[in-house]
């Protein structure tokens, strides 16, 4: 450890910085070069200097932060390296691969947990950001303070700080949030039925796929036997393993306001003169909306979706900062990126952890791919 | 009567937007109303938005933990530096693609948009692996340098962006009078994109402020912890009371300058993204 890390960093901030001036200034001469090689006019060799010197930040940080280790962990996710071993690296062909694939259940329940929350998070944060986008859209006085406050939680986002102050909302028993569930059932009884629907489907369908985690479906038919909640039954939001995806769920649809912002974005975009033309078909604001609105804003839709996929794939600091170390209740809650780093950087088994890397890789770029794949049947670009 | 409609939807309208804006915004309320509590009052049953009895205790113990005081010094000293040459790059980089013709821009440009596919996560392992043979581990290093080479894809598409809208006269006339490409870039290019610099400038603050992974990975040592990794410690995770009021001290002191950029920003975020973020 260096003595003062502060100027250490400094140092090589400026090392940086001269290594990149030198080193885009040789890119730029050498690109200069090909291009005289090439018969270039001397206008065109300056402007092929500065492109490449310019780019030459990008293209040298490409090299050393992304193709470089995504080549060495291509490589190490077919040995056995381990970084605190002194011993040599070994070949192991697809073995990390094999066990991780068939024979780890916990790999295996983290793909599990990761899909379900992208598959109840996202649909349920698109439409938050859709109401809140139509709401601000109709022209309101203090447009931008609502506009502020909807955004805000995206800024706050997923710091730690925020998190934790989620989790004390969330305590079961002195958490505000059941304290407010509690206070409004008891005040008004219809609410409590309602309450009481929603955590029974929430955790009939979260022992489902719990139950494909395991392969063992007993807390799905304890849920069942159990038969509808009673009266003073509040989710258990942090404390049980049907609840803890739940919680990260509802901090993702907190978050919705970039996703506003897009909509926001599409909704001005579409021309006055079709709803003029629809009211005068005497079309009722629902039809309005699902007959002119929705379909020219599916290029929106489509975006935030591609967008909010990869970003749910990528959910780690959540379930650190809530589960971690908490057992059993963790492994009801371990994403992709969480077993990743569980493996990689508690247990430091390097070739692992690289498997681990390439499956995400991969399984975000196919989830993506079938994205852009489908879109044509439903996304209208008839507009634009 | 068709009056009387238009007024009570109106009303209804405004009932659901201060309905989400206090939904929306009861974390922050709560933070800040749990930090000002006694360690009794957060943890008893029953609904107090208030605090019956403030107190600043939790705010005077926290200003005398020298590990919190010098985390917070860490975050704002690693995310100045890291912003600093993350922004320089990405500006430089942005005018790159967007105000010179060179062979071969079209395969990087798309080669880089490509990259905004890749999670960070997928190149933790090996970049780990590397910074600790240059004996990186436990340095600020790692979690700043690599910024430097115009770290995030999206930023410099964001800039990239709102500087081809420049009219390109605006450069001849310059080249005309014997500029070159770095005084262009500085004395025309970016006065005139000073809006979309100050929304990547916050998204680049308000991403570094947050990370908390590489942080956790690459400082290890309480000494150099950032603030999310030093905050987390306090959650103890196996133990059934925790201290509420020392860790919503901590987060309010964590968020205010969240806050403050955001405030600041919020005029060219707002609206800014709409313009230059989706359409070009």
């Amino acid at each position: 450890m260096p003595k003062n890390p502060y100027l250490n960093v400094l140092a090589y901030a400026i090392i940086a910085v001269i290594f990149i001036a030198i080193a885009s200034y040789g890119l730029g001469r050498l690109a200069r070069l090909i291009s005289k090689k090439m018969g270039a006019s001397s206008r065109k060799q300056d402007s092929t200097f500065s492109g490449y010197f310019f780019a030459a930040p990008w293209i040298i940080g490409f090299l050393i932060f992304v193709i470089v280790p995504l080549g060495y962990s291509l490589y190490w996710s077919f040995t056995d390296y381990r970084i605190t071993a002194n011993v040599p690296i070994n070949l192991v062909g697809f073995e990390n691969y094999a066990r991780l694939i068939l024979n780890d259940t916990g790999f295996r329940s983290s793909i599990v947990n990761t899909l379900f929350l992208t598959a109840v998070g996202l649909p349920c944060m698109i439409a938050a950001a859709l109401f809140l986008a139509v709401l601000l859209n109709q022209k309101t006085h203090g447009e931008r303070v609502f506009r502020m406050a909807f955004y805000l939680p995206v800024i706050l986002g997923f710091n730690t700080a925020v998190l934790l102050c989620w989790r004390l909302m969330l305590n079961t028993g002195t958490g505000i949030i059941n304290q407010l569930i509690r206070a409004i059932s008891n005040a008004f009884p219809p609410f409590s039925y309602l309450v009481r629907g929603v955590i029974f489907i929430q955790e009939l369908v979260s022992g489902f796929f719990l139950g494909l985690n395991s392969g063992r479906f007993s807390l799905l038919t304890r849920v069942w036997e159990a038969g509808f909640p009673a009266a003073n039954r509040v989710p258990l939001w942090v404390e049980s393993p049907l609840w803890t995806k739940m919680s990260v769920v509802l901090l993702m649809v907190w978050g919705c306001g970039a996703m506003m912002l897009i909509f926001l974005a599409g909704l001005n975009n579409v021309p006055r003169e079709l709803h003029d033309a629809a009211e005068v078909d005497g079309a009722n604001s629902w039809q309005h909306f699902w007959k002119i609105t929705f379909p020219l804003l599916t290029p929106y839709v489509f975006y935030n979706l591609v967008v909010g996929l990869i970003a749910f794939l990528q959910i780690f600091e959540p379930i650190y900062v809530l589960y971690r170390d908490n057992q059993p209740l963790v492994s009801s809650a371990t994403s992709m990126v969480y077993y990743l780093w569980q493996a990689s950087f508690r247990n430091f088994q390097i070739g692992y952890g690289s498997a681990i890397s390439w499956l995400i890789l991969l399984l975000i770029l196919a989830l993506t791919a079938i994205q852009f794949a489908t879109q044509r049947r439903w996304v209208n670009y008839e507009l634009y | 009567m068709r009056t009387t409609w238009a007024i009570s939807k109106r009303i209804v309208l405004y009932i659901f937007l201060t309905g989400s804006t206090i939904v929306m915004c009861f974390p922050l309320f709560w933070m800040i109303s749990s930090s000002l509590k006694t360690l009794q009052e957060t943890n008893s049953p029953g609904i107090m938005l208030l605090p019956k009895h403030p107190t600043l205790e939790a705010y005077i113990a926290i200003f005398q933990n020298s590990d919190f005081l010098r985390s917070y010094f860490n975050t704002i000293f690693y995310t100045t530096l890291a912003l600093l040459g993350t922004l320089a790059s990405v500006a430089l980089v942005a005018y790159a693609f967007s105000r010179i013709t060179w062979p071969g821009r079209n395969v990087v440009f798309f080669l880089m948009l490509s990259t905004m596919m890749i999670p960070p996560q997928a190149l933790l392992v090996p970049q780990y692996v590397f910074f600790n043979k240059f004996h990186w581990i436990g340095t600020f290093n790692p979690i700043v340098i690599p910024g430097f080479f115009a770290g995030g894809a999206a930023m410099i598409f964001l800039l990239r962006q709102s500087m081809a809208q420049i009219p390109f006269e605006l450069d001849e006339s310059a080249f005309i009078d014997g500029a070159s490409h770095l005084q262009v870039f500085w004395e025309i290019v970016l006065p005139l994109v000073k809006a979309p610099l100050a929304i990547v400038a916050t998204f680049l603050f308000v991403g570094f402020w947050n990370s908390l992974l590489a942080p956790l990975i690459y400082l290890q040592t309480v000494s150099l912890y950032t603030l999310p990794v030093y905050v987390s410690t306090l959650y103890n995770i196996n133990s059934s009371v925790q201290q509420w009021p020392t860790i919503m001290t901590a987060a309010v002191l964590t968020t205010v300058p969240l806050m403050l950029v955001f405030f600041i920003a919020q005029r060219y975020i707002l609206e800014g993204v709409i313009i230059t973020g989706l359409k070009g």
